[in-house]
């Protein structure tokens, strides 16, 4: 499924000629550098891995444009993991031994990431993932090729805690899908939660709708008969999309409760939802473009709204900066040998648009934080809810400790 | 009680809303002998039409009522005349491979035409927000809406099946073909019209679905699996069957996503497997088929 893209053809042509024309030291026979992309292209959640794609086109464009990685151009292969574990197993086998591949790279679904994971050491590449967000692949499933470059539900969760923990909010429930993301928001949210505030409820009675469940009616009415004061709603996607406009219309948000979306400030979803997003509930994304004053981040956010005509989600910034991270791995290793590269990655650093990024040594998570903030007024021009209160949380401090992880490198 | 009363008005809303779409695979498979899998990509076409029209042809939502569906229906002319026609004689999977065929074009098609994002559409004005129900409880007036068009078409496809001639012709035409055929009936055309019906009450379906669930490239495949367990706890080829599948479906989803939301994922399977078990042709079904 290689896609070809004009703009990237004609970068590519007219970096070619200026380097033929200036004489410079690169080959025109030496063969790419090839990324390998697992993501989500069909089905519901399509408009997530389409974003991710997005972001590693506009980087491999730049970095092409530039002069290439030690000379060579990058070059992406991608497959759609289509959500599920087994397909992405097998998407990796290809990607690797037929494409071969240099690095792999994706993602979306918590569910994929704890198949796909302990079947990385035998490809013998190393994996950034960019997105699904499950504490188990930088936890007990660790292992040496697998990096996490996005906040994973533990750090989402301990700052989420921080949040509720300031509200007036005793008692709290949850509505999040029936998979592993759900369940692990929720119990995430409850330790840490009970950590700061002992005496808050974690109410016995919690809803798990089906990934995919279309309607959310008796879930949400569950929830308005209970007496819970706070309700932490981890649903995402699509779903979330259904979620808000059934709750709407049953009068859920003109009820007095602590709402927080773990994953509620999605610019696919806040695109898609417009002013129909209520104000004033807590939003959580893993990086909010307009959330860092730095010259990386604006420049991308620059060239992605240039290219695309709206703001880059956290996930075209996830697959972007892990472009920018196997650029670095790779100009520091000095070559593309998987084993030196995942040796490289180990702690290493760069510059990415959410500030200086570290993947910790002892279980490859980056050290990176959730953006937490308030929904707004309507953006002027962009046409979602602008993020107010934003808070932008110490990574050391919402990250699990290398022993908590129960990752053992 | 309130809780209660507003959780069946909920598992009414959702069951009639899944009998609309349901029980056009129904009839298809009765007359056609066809599975049809591309069943949910026609209801999604029919939202996505209800889309275009209203959001970027500020039409009205009547508008898109009346014309989603029939130009559903006539695409489903066109794929009955191109491709299904060869395969009625053959055997059922060589229609649930092709259909399959279909719905991977449909949903690609889909995804090229209006892109992978998730598109809403408004409900009219007169039936956005909430009334109130028993008491203090509050129901959605779109829901009511999905009620009512689910009721009058329950009745409505009551009386064309046992009060005219064109449901005689279709119940004709599905109990044995050679029959009809000599009696004079032109089975070629029932075909084609019964087919085209089908994907009419997708499309229909769709289209009241819009405003109040998300538009995206995979809702035709959520649509297809919640049809399919209606028909096999309902019965395939009957309309009695397509409703009580679709009632049964729907107090499972009203009533234990309410009250047993623990074990909400798993109570259609089981529902599924408890038919299977006592009843393996479904509630309505006929020993005859399958």
């Amino acid at each position: 499924m290689t896609t070809i893209n004009p703009k990237k053809l004609v970068t590519s042509l007219a970096g070619a000629a200026l380097l033929s024309a200036g004489a410079m030291q690169v080959s025109a026979d030496e063969h790419p550098i090839k990324l390998g992309a697992m993501y989500i292209l069909s089905g519901s959640a399509a408009t997530y891995g389409q974003f991710a794609q997005r972001g590693v086109d506009l980087a491999i464009d730049e970095i092409n444009s530039s002069g290439g990685v030690l000379g060579r151009d990058l070059e992406l292969v991608i497959e759609d993991s289509q959500g599920k574990a087994a397909v992405a197993i097998q998407a990796a086998r290809k990607l690797v031994y037929e494409d071969q591949v240099d690095v792999l790279m994706g993602l979306d679904s918590s569910g994929v990431a704890q198949g796909l994971v302990p079947t990385i050491p035998e490809l013998r590449k190393p994996l950034i993932i960019t997105h699904a967000a499950t504490p188990d692949v930088t936890g007990k499933l660790c292992n040496a090729f697998t990096f996490r470059i996005s906040t994973n539900v533990a750090q989402n969760m301990k700052a989420a805690a921080q949040i509720a923990a300031e509200t007036g909010a005793n008692r709290w429930t949850t509505i999040g899908p029936d998979y592993a993301f759900g369940h692990q928001s929720w119990e995430f949210f409850g330790n840490a939660l009970k950590e700061i505030k002992p005496d808050v409820e974690l109410m016995e009675a919690t809803a798990f709708p089906r990934f995919g469940a279309e309607d959310f009616t008796p879930f949400i009415n569950g929830v308005m008969d209970s007496d819970a004061e706070g309700v932490l709603i981890s649903l995402w996607g699509g779903d979330l999309v259904n979620f808000v406009r059934q709750a709407t219309n049953l009068g859920f948000f003109e009820e007095d409760r602590e709402l927080m979306f773990t994953v509620g400030a999605a610019t696919e979803v806040l695109t898609a939802l417009g002013d129909r997003m209520p104000e004033g509930v807590w939003l959580s994304t893993r990086y909010w473009y307009d959330g860092y004053n730095n010259d990386i981040n604006t420049r991308f956010v620059n060239a992605y709204i240039d290219a695309y005509g709206n703001p880059p989600s956290y996930n075209a910034e996830g697959a972007y900066a892990a472009v920018y991270a196997y650029k670095n791995a790779i100009e520091a290793t000095g070559s593309t040998d998987g084993p030196a590269l995942a040796k490289t990655l180990e702690g290493m650093s760069f510059e990415a648009p959410n500030g200086t990024v570290t993947f910790r040594a002892g279980d490859h998570q980056a050290m990176v934080s959730p953006n937490w903030g308030r929904s707004g007024p309507m953006h002027p021009e962009h046409g979602i809810r602008t993020l107010e209160d934003l808070r932008i949380f110490d990574a050391q401090k919402v990250s699990r400790t290398i022993a908590e992880t129960g990752c053992n490198l | 009680m309130s809780g209660f009363g507003s959780a069946l008005l909920n598992s009414l809303d959702i069951g009639l809303l899944l009998f609309v779409i349901a029980v056009g695979l129904n009839i298809v498979f009765g007359v056609l002998n066809v599975i049809n899998f591309a069943h949910g990509a026609l209801y999604m076409l029919g939202a996505y039409l209800a889309f275009t029209l209203m959001n970027l042809l500020g039409l009205s939502f009547i508008v898109a009522l009346i014309v989603a569906p029939m130009a559903v229906a006539v695409i489903a002319v066109l794929i009955d005349r191109l491709v299904l026609r060869y395969i009625y004689e053959r055997d059922i999977a060589d229609s649930l491979l092709l259909t399959f065929a279909l719905l991977l074009i449909i949903n690609e098609s889909v995804r090229m035409i209006w892109g992978s994002g998730i598109h809403t559409v408004q409900p009219p004005e007169m039936l956005r927000g909430s009334v109130e129900l028993f008491g203090d409880a509050r129901y959605p007036v779109y829901s009511l809406f999905v009620i009512v068009v689910g009721l009058v078409l329950v009745a409505a496809l009551w009386f064309i099946f046992n009060r005219t001639r064109a449901g005689k012709i279709m119940r004709a035409a599905a109990l044995d073909r050679d029959m009809a055929e000599a009696l004079c009936i032109n089975t070629k055309l029932v075909v084609t019209g019964v087919f085209a019906f089908g994907a009419w009450l997708a499309a229909l379906g769709g289209v009241v679905a819009a405003p109040m669930r998300a538009l995206d490239p995979g809702m035709g495949d959520k649509i297809i699996i919640e049809s399919f367990i209606v028909v096999v706890i309902g019965g395939l080829g009957s309309f009695p069957g397509a409703l009580a599948g679709a009632m049964v479906l729907g107090l499972i989803h009203g009533l234990g996503g309410r009250y047993l939301p623990e074990i909400n994922l798993l109570l259609p399977f089981v529902g599924m497997a408890l038919v299977l078990l006592f009843k393996p042709n479904g509630l309505m079904g006929k020993g005859a088929n399958v």
